[in-house]
């Protein structure tokens, strides 16, 4: 086994995380081996730069910044959700108002709907297809009928016209 | 049992401010200092704070106990970082390094806090972003390789591969650093 397969271990080794059934291994190799001591020493060395360089606390002010910097964002969260919140109120009062509006729309619509085709419907057939004209040998005569039923209240009065034959 | 109930954990779920408020302070040192440690930048790591904090407003709810918060504040704080580095800073080259400190035996005598500081940080950017968040976590938060890698969502045995490759190349760095002075 040549050192670069120890390096990994002596890595760990250094700081402390190595299991302990290797320690053992670890140590008899870094006692035998020069190399070996030059890179546990720098890994120590280098540890040891790191913990000293983060050591230094960090000023009470920048904590109280990162705090009055959260609760001013989540203080303009609320007063924006407030805001939507008056939107959706002033929406949803509109549906309501359109719903209850509704059922008049519909029967004035039913009213209307059976008129509106038939017009346009007639005048085309009159321009593209005009019917023939009947000549009428006789003029037309009106007759009244007077229906009585057997309720004296009810009299039924129908007037027809008759017309006259045609050639 | 009552007092769990109204906690400020409590009620800064139900959207008291002013208990939330508590929970940062209980855990600002935590975010901020991590943040620091990851982003090597003051104002950046403040700026990953307060999203983090965002965060755990908008997930109150999720996070159910107050042993879970470390845990969850240490995933979301290297997951802000991660994008914000990715965002703002490319890694460092050996070859960029400028020669500013002079030669010298040992490392630790002949930098002066300043300086050490900075040598330290370009040698964090050499890593990759695992890296950088394995040993952080590790060696200067202090966690276990398990919390870690429950922090990272990884196994243990890929933070221990990560720590230690990150552990060479750092003194790699230390090394070459000084190597060039002499």
């Amino acid at each position: 086994m040549n050192c670069g397969d120890w390096q990994e271990r002596i890595a760990l080794y250094a700081g402390g995380d190595l299991a302990p059934v290797e320690v053992q291994a670890v140590e008899r190799h870094v006692e035998e081996c020069a190399g070996c001591q030059m890179l546990l020493s720098g890994l120590r060395q280098s540890l040891g730069l790191l913990l000293e360089a983060h050591g230094e606390p960090v000023e009470a002010a920048h904590f109280a910044a990162v705090r009055a910097r959260v609760l001013a964002e989540l203080e303009r969260g609320r007063a924006r959700a407030w805001r939507f919140a008056w939107m959706y109120a002033m929406a949803a009062a509109v549906v309501l108002l359109a719903v209850t509006m509704w059922p008049r729309t519909e029967q004035r619509l039913v009213l209307h709907v059976p008129h509106a085709p038939t017009a346009p419907a007639v005048a085309k057939v009159v321009v593209k297809a005009p019917l023939p004209q009947r000549q009428v040998t006789e003029p037309s005569e009106t007759v009244l009928m007077k229906i009585e039923t057997d309720n004296p209240d009810v009299v039924i009065y129908w007037i027809a016209e008759t017309k006259g034959e045609t050639k | 049992m009552a007092q769990a109930v109204d906690g400020p954990d409590a009620r800064a779920r139900s959207g008291d401010l002013a208990a939330f408020e508590a929970v940062m302070r209980q855990y600002e040192r935590l975010v901020l200092v991590t943040a620091l440690r990851l982003l090597g930048n003051l104002e950046d790591a403040k700026d990953a704070s307060q999203e983090v904090f965002l965060r755990l407003y908008r997930n109150l709810a999720k996070v159910e106990a107050a042993s879970n918060y470390q845990a969850w504040l240490y995933r979301v704080t290297v997951n802000v970082c991660y994008d914000m580095g990715r965002r703002r800073r490319p890694s460092v080259a050996m070859e960029d390094v400028p020669d500013t400190v002079a030669a010298g035996d040992d490392p630790q005598q002949c930098l002066t806090g300043a300086e050490r500081q900075r040598v330290l940080q370009m040698s964090l950017r050499t890593l990759s972003a695992k890296e950088r968040a394995a040993v952080v976590l590790r060696d200067l938060e202090g966690l276990s390789t398990g919390e870690v890698a429950r922090a990272l969502g990884s196994s243990e045995a890929t933070v221990r591969s990560q720590i230690s490759k990150a552990r060479v190349k750092m003194r790699d760095f230390v090394e070459r650093y000084f190597r060039r002075r002499i």
